[in-house]
């Protein structure tokens, strides 16, 4: 297998854009080519979780690749539900770790902010069991029931939930890029409406438009892909024995784990997906970053501050960087490569090691990465 | 409340119950066989939804429910109010929709006595696991 460098990295502003999804797409590929220093790539990875019901156009990886003036590069899309743009990522990686290419453009983004709120949440809830669906289940009602299952056999605190919140909007407010740049108070957070008790308005990411990409080769770059790894569970929430961990963001860990050939010790930052806040926690717990039942202590303490002995979320995660469906995978491996590149400005840490993990869906099909800098 | 027999699947491989009846197992690519389970069964989670989709009245309560014969549902209810996680709830299916409601020791007491001088084999031993269902859910006091 060939080593998979990254060797340019781009992404737009995320919040509520006018400009089109093929628009935001160009400005963040063209971002990573021009990094790289590559005009053309071998091959072109599109990630867009539901272009067709958002933005009304099909066959997207053809739009996009001829909207980028890319049309005669062999292209693809793909599609994980929420965690499409890491899916896109592994798609470019065992591309040329196969061989087949030398150089792949990896593209996402996702348009939403045009369709009113309660439209968005119910395209997006598609990705949700068809039957629990007509119950009324949404993805924050999936995630309250997550939620107050932890905080029963977790001891998970309403506290421990909000400092989530409240470090990522800290980060936010430090990355140009991020939807949301104002912090907010623990308090604020603990009394905003509530959305699906016990989960509040500031535990929930944001509706934002966005893209992201990142250039991968085969040729020696400032940052490896040493690790990714995938992992899946029934899409029925009730198929399933155990609420409060992903069995499939275990699964993706121990996958990147093993072929990055090192543990969760050398770990230094992480990008996890705290799509609700309580995410983030039980994401530390199945990732092996923190012990099961200290995620939660160890955010009040201040370990995954900016100033912590593990960074999580310097973005502003999903939280306050946005989240742009199929862009998210992406605009978190485009985080962590600037954090090794020493290019976070504003927000950079010390690190030699970064995991992003993404979620899809109810974590029906959730990937971890393992990025390492250049020795 | 007498509890409902809902109809499930079950897998001849790895014998998992599931609600509503599926085609094959979600852990092994096998035909499932027709199966019962009696709608009784304990609270895994519940929220309440204050924006619930369209269709669907606000405040919307939702529940994940383990039945004792093994499946989880979903279920609506018509408050959550004095229930938590754990606590024991019959299950029962109007117009192919599943409503749980809070059973008070009053309310069990009765299953249990007309399950149990229904008589039959069948019967007899649903009664036995409701019983042992019933008297555990009591132990820990969560009615
Ligand atoms: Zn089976």
């Amino acid at each position: 297998m060939n080593n998979v460098w990254i060797a340019g990295a781009g992404m737009t502003r995320f919040g509520r854009r006018d400009e089109t999804l093929p628009d935001l797409i160009a400005e963040a590929g063209l971002a990573a080519l021009l990094d790289a220093g590559i005009e053309r790539p071998d091959a072109l990875v599109v990630a867009a979780m539901n272009p067709e019901e958002f933005t009304g156009e099909g066959n997207y990886g053809s739009l996009i690749n001829t909207h980028l003036g890319l049309a005669q590069v062999p292209t693809v899309r793909v599609e994980t539900a929420t965690s499409s743009g890491m899916a896109a990522v592994y798609a470019g990686f065992a591309d040329i770790a196969a061989g087949l290419h030398r150089t792949v453009l990896v593209v996402g983004g996702e348009k939403m902010s045009h369709i009113p709120t309660p439209r968005v949440s119910e395209i997006i809830g598609r990705s949700i069991d068809p039957h629990e669906r007509t119950y009324g289940t949404t993805m924050p009602a999936l995630a309250g029931l997550v939620t107050r299952a932890a905080m029963q056999s977790r001891g998970l605190t309403l506290r421990e939930m909000a400092q989530v919140a409240v470090k990522n909007h800290a980060n936010g407010a430090r990355n140009p890029l991020a939807h949301f740049r104002e912090p907010v108070t623990i308090e604020a957070v603990m009394e905003s409406r509530l959305v699906a008790d016990p989960l509040r308005l500031f535990h929930c990411c944001p509706i934002s438009d966005g893209a992201a990409a990142v250039v991968l080769t085969a040729e020696p770059a400032a940052v490896r892909i040493a690790g990714i790894g995938q992992g899946t569970d029934t899409m029925a929430v009730r198929y399933r024995s155990d609420l409060t961990s992903f069995r499939a963001t275990q699964a993706a860990a121990q996958a990147a784990y093993k072929m990055a050939g090192f543990g969760p010790a050398r770990v230094e930052l992480a990008e996890l997906h705290d799509a609700f806040s309580p995410f983030e926690l039980i994401s530390l717990e199945d990732t092996g970053l923190i012990p099961v039942g200290k995620a939660g202590r160890a955010t009040l303490d201040g370990e995954t501050a900016l100033d912590g002995r593990l960074p999580v979320n310097t973005s502003g995660g999903l939280k306050a960087r946005g989240h742009p469906l199929a862009a998210t995978g992406i605009a978190q491996t485009v985080e962590i490569c600037w954090q090794l590149r020493g290019m976070a400005e504003g927000r950079q840490v010390q690190a030699r090691v970064g995991l992003a993990q993404s979620i899809g869906g109810l974590a029906t099909n959730n990937w971890v990465a393992l990025l390492e800098a250049r020795a | 409340m007498i509890a409902q027999s809902i109809e499930a699947s079950r897998c001849p491989r790895c014998e998992r119950m599931v609600v509503p009846p599926a085609h094959y197992c979600p852990d092994h690519p096998v035909a499932m066989e027709p199966a019962t389970v009696a709608g009784v069964g304990e609270i895994v989670s519940f929220t309440t939804l204050h924006s619930p989709p369209e269709g669907f009245k606000a405040p919307l309560h939702i529940a994940l429910i383990e039945l004792k014969g093994g499946a989880r549902l979903f279920c609506h209810g018509q408050e959550t109010r004095g229930i938590k996680i754990g606590s024991s709830v019959g299950v029962e299916s109007l117009d192919g929709v599943f409503y749980f409601s809070h059973m008070g020791f009053a309310d069990r007491a009765r299953l249990f006595w007309r399950r149990a001088g229904a008589g039959g084999e069948k019967v007899a031993s649903i009664s036995k696991s409701l019983a042992k269902g019933i008297w555990r859910g009591r132990s820990r006091g969560d009615s």
